[in-house]
């Protein structure tokens, strides 16, 4: 039966990842708690399983390097070595190795086969390792074969028909194993005629003392047959090792049945004319090397020129490639059959609503009012438990951003000299996936930084009198509609007299100027500040912080940063669950509506007329408490009508995004409320300057603002509609 | 009648493979992802004609699982198969103590899944 497999190897790839975590977390415990049996034991079944599995498939080098990490956990396991950093480190390089690997097998990546090799090499030097000591100590010593042994000339003809004597003792729990003796009988029936079945019944006790569960008979069986000794031998297979079992042929005694079982029965023509001794390897490999590609071929033959193979290759590639591609953008989220089963009651609650109400219209009169709006009510409880329950699907534990942590922490401390512990709580917080997607990098440059920076050398903490390994804490938590990450260290903290004299180095603060501690500490955000501090890393802070800044805030979040000068430092972030749904502010502008996202919201206000102010280069600014914010005419910008001209009859509506705060100019505000962001790329184009579309509750469409392209497009001076 | 096979297996993988192959050869398939599911099942009225454990298992694994079908009245002579691999040579022997009637060494093609299963599975 032909069935194929690959369709089980996604399930593969997924199951495998999750080994390689669990034997990349296991590891890293490991090197902490050594004696932790259960732990070693898990890391072990994991290596065990990815090599089981990845034969089943196929992929063989996955199975060798896991077969050879496999073999020195066994020996730990078995406590022939002990659990050294060394160790840990090779295992750690080899799974490594084993993802690069995983890799290749799903049909993307590149994996450094050279590296490999030597890392199996080392592997196999510590295996080897308790294999001599074993010997020294008079173990038991593992068996070489020796497979060149056995000429394969000397291989026995296939015999002719003949009779084949067979005695059979089994074993006397032959039932209690769930074997079957009728089964053997019938299986050596299919290999030829039983000739003769004999029933041995001397070892049949006095019925008293007869066990009806043991078997005490044995068979001798003559069987007419052409097939050879071996395979009349593989059917005892199961039942051999603890049975009597003589197979003979009639004439001469046979040499013993061959153990090398289970060849291909597919074989290539070159190894069948070896085996019989018609050619040799070498000649074999001579004549193979001879032989050539396809393009090769036609090009010899004038069918093409080469310069169409060439572009046929590249074709092939780009195919290859594509495809690829295409195989890394479906990606798929299991989704617990219980959140299912939920969703689909309440998507009948929703229909026996809906049904209610359908009843309800058609013979409506004015004093069913009231019914109508308890329907009405119902039916919003539904939608909106609905809603919940479907964001959920999309929600997963943001343990899959945080396992890769405590590695990358690991190999930081390692090449800094340094000790450092991370501490994660809060992994089971769930959050969507896209933004679990996106927070990765920017939390792997904060936790970067702290390794790299905050934390200081050893010398340092102890002349400090800190404790000599730092920390830091990696937590996740909920908070009404939000979630927060805070990745906190207890380094050496942000340096306020450096980050401020940089600060008006570089122009972005004025001498004089009076500063809060949030805003100079919120300097370390601002572009450019970053940049120019690369060389010196103040204080070890600053590097790209920005960009971490603007990753969050394109998620709709913000991040804040608290700090004691040698105590620590803390960065905190604040993120909407989803990215689907967001808090918005409708505000008017002439007849159309549009949305706000609150994040982005500081405040609002009328101004007065003396607060409005224009200052060359800057335009028209209003004047907020000794700041000059840019104000933007939304009208202007989006060229539509509005019902005042007037800053001062109109709402000035402060914004922030990156750093830099604009007051937005519109009629009124309307109201606040949860708007679904429908995409504008997908159904119609980009437009700069808006973030999506929503339907409002009146059925109207109104338009999503995307504050930072506000504030760039402001920038530039130009209009969205051009 | 169909014949049912109890597959147990921690990675969903090969039971899933395990299982496919089964399907097409037309006998039904109880899944269990552990030895204590596969107790449990078992306990529940659950009655193959065949099982088929893997080893390497959390929870409970192959070993012990055999030995509980082993005392379970219903299941005394159950054939039992267990999923090995070639370095567990040790681990067979411990098996077929405990109460295996055979095993199927992996990797396996569909095709020797089937052969091994003809083996035990009474005609």
């Amino acid at each position: 039966m032909a069935i194929d497999l690959s369709r089980f190897q996604e399930t593969f790839f997924e199951e495998s990842s999750e080994h390689v975590e669990t034997i990349e977390t296991g590891l890293l415990q490991l090197e902490h708690r050594p004696e932790d049996l259960e732990l070693l034991n898990q890391v072990f079944r994991a290596a065990h399983s990815i090599k089981g599995n990845s034969g089943m498939f196929g992929f063989t080098a996955v199975g060798e390097l896991t077969h050879k990490m496999e073999n020195v956990l066994d020996g730990l396991r078995n406590n022939e070595m002990e659990v050294t950093e060394q160790i840990i480190d090779l295992l750690l390089q080899a799974l490594d190795g084993l993802k690069s690997l995983l890799e290749v097998a799903r049909g993307s990546g590149t994996a450094d086969e050279e590296a490999i090799k030597t890392i199996e090499t080392k592997l196999l030097a510590y295996q080897n390792g308790t294999e001599r000591e074993r010997l020294e100590a008079g173990g038991p010593r593992a068996e070489v074969q020796d497979k060149g042994a056995t000429p394969v000339a000397e291989r026995p003809a296939v015999p002719a028909r003949r009779l084949v004597t067979i005695m059979w003792v089994p074993l006397p729990e032959l039932f209690q194993r769930g074997l079957d003796p009728g089964r053997i009988f019938q299986e050596l029936a299919s290999l030829g005629r039983i000739h003769t079945l004999t029933v041995n019944a001397d070892r049949l006790p006095d019925l008293p003392a007869m066990d009806a569960e043991v078997c005490y008979l044995s068979w001798t069986v003559e069987l007419e047959t052409e097939k050879p000794l071996k395979e009349i031998d593989a059917v005892f297979d199961f039942v051999r090792d603890e049975s009597e079992l003589t197979i003979a042929e009639p004439s001469a005694p046979q040499p013993p049945a061959s153990q090398e079982m289970g060849e291909d029965e597919h074989k290539r023509l070159g190894e069948i004319l070896v085996e019989e001794g018609e050619i040799t390897q070498a000649q074999l490999e001579t004549s193979l090397s001879k032989q050539k590609r396809i393009g090769e071929i036609l090009v010899e033959d004038h069918e093409v020129g080469p310069r169409k193979i060439t572009k046929a290759l590249e074709k092939q590639h780009r195919l290859d490639t594509v495809a690829r591609a295409q195989r890394g953008e479906t990606t798929s989220i299991r989704v617990g059959t219980d959140k299912i089963d939920k969703l689909i009651n309440l998507v009948g609650e929703l229909v026996i609503t809906q049904s209610m109400m359908a009843n309800l219209t058609q013979t409506f009169t004015m004093d069913q009012v009231p019914l109508l709006q308890e329907r009405v009510l119902e039916l919003e409880r539904h939608s909106r438990e609905m809603q919940e329950r479907v964001m959920s699907i999309r929600m997963l534990p943001i343990r899959t951003a945080f396992r890769r942590f405590p590695r990358m922490v690991r190999d930081l401390a390692i090449k800094n000299g340094k000790q450092i512990q991370l501490v994660m709580s809060g992994e089971e917080t769930q959050l969507d996936k896209t933004v679990i997607e996106a927070i990765i990098d920017p939390l792997t440059h904060l936790i970067r930084n702290s390794a790299d920076h905050g934390i200081e050398p050893p010398e340092e903490r102890v002349a400090r009198g800190k404790p000599v390994q730092g920390t830091i804490k990696l937590d996740a938590f909920h908070e009404g509609g939000n979630i927060r990450i805070t990745v906190e260290d207890d380094g050496q903290g942000l340096n306020w007299d450096k980050i401020l004299a940089k600060a008006k180095q570089l122009g972005m603060v004025a001498e004089g100027e009076p500063l809060g501690k949030k805003e100079v500490w919120q300097l370390i955000f601002r572009p450019g500040f970053s940049t120019a501090e690369k060389v010196t890393d103040l204080s070890g802070r600053g590097v790209g912080m920005d960009v971490v800044k603007r990753n969050i805030e394109s998620l709709g979040g913000t991040v804040g940063v608290q700090t004691r000068e040698g105590q620590g430092t803390k960065f905190m972030i604040k993120l909407p669950l989803t990215l689907a749904i967001i808090e918005g502010m409708t505000v008017r502008i002439g007849r159309e509506g549009y949305i706000v996202p609150l994040v982005s919201i500081i405040e609002s206000v009328r101004p007065t007329k003396d607060m409005m102010k224009t200052i060359v280069g800057k335009g028209e600014v209003v004047s907020l408490r000794n700041m000059f914010v840019p104000v933007i005419r939304l009208y202007d910008l989006f060229a539509i009508e509005a019902e005042f001209t007037n800053p001062v009859q109109g709402v000035l509506v402060l914004v922030e995004a990156e750093g830099t705060k604009v007051a937005l100019m519109v009629d009124e505000l309307v109201g606040q409320q949860q708007v679904v962001i429908k995409s504008l790329e997908k159904n119609f184009q980009k437009v700069e300057g808006l973030a999506g579309a929503t339907i409002l509750g009146n059925g109207e469409v109104a338009f999503i603002l995307d504050v930072p392209g506000l504030i760039s497009l402001a920038k530039n001076g130009s209009s969205v509609l051009v | 009648m169909d014949k049912t096979v109890l597959v147990v297996d921690d990675s969903v993988s090969m039971r899933q493979m395990v299982a496919f192959t089964l399907k097409e050869a037309g006998f039904e398939v109880i899944e269990a992802g552990d030895g204590k599911e596969a107790v449990a099942k078992l306990n529940d009225g659950a009655k193959p004609n065949l099982v088929i454990a893997d080893l390497n298992m959390p929870n409970m694994d192959g070993i012990t699982l055999i030995k509980e079908i082993r005392t379970m009245r219903a299941h005394k002579f159950t054939p039992i198969l267990m999923l090995t691999t070639e370095s567990a040579e040790a681990k067979k022997k411990e098996g077929q103590t405990a109460g295996a009637t055979g095993w199927i060494v992996k990797p396996f093609n569909p095709d020797q899944l089937l052969q091994v299963i003809n083996k035990v599975l009474p005609g």
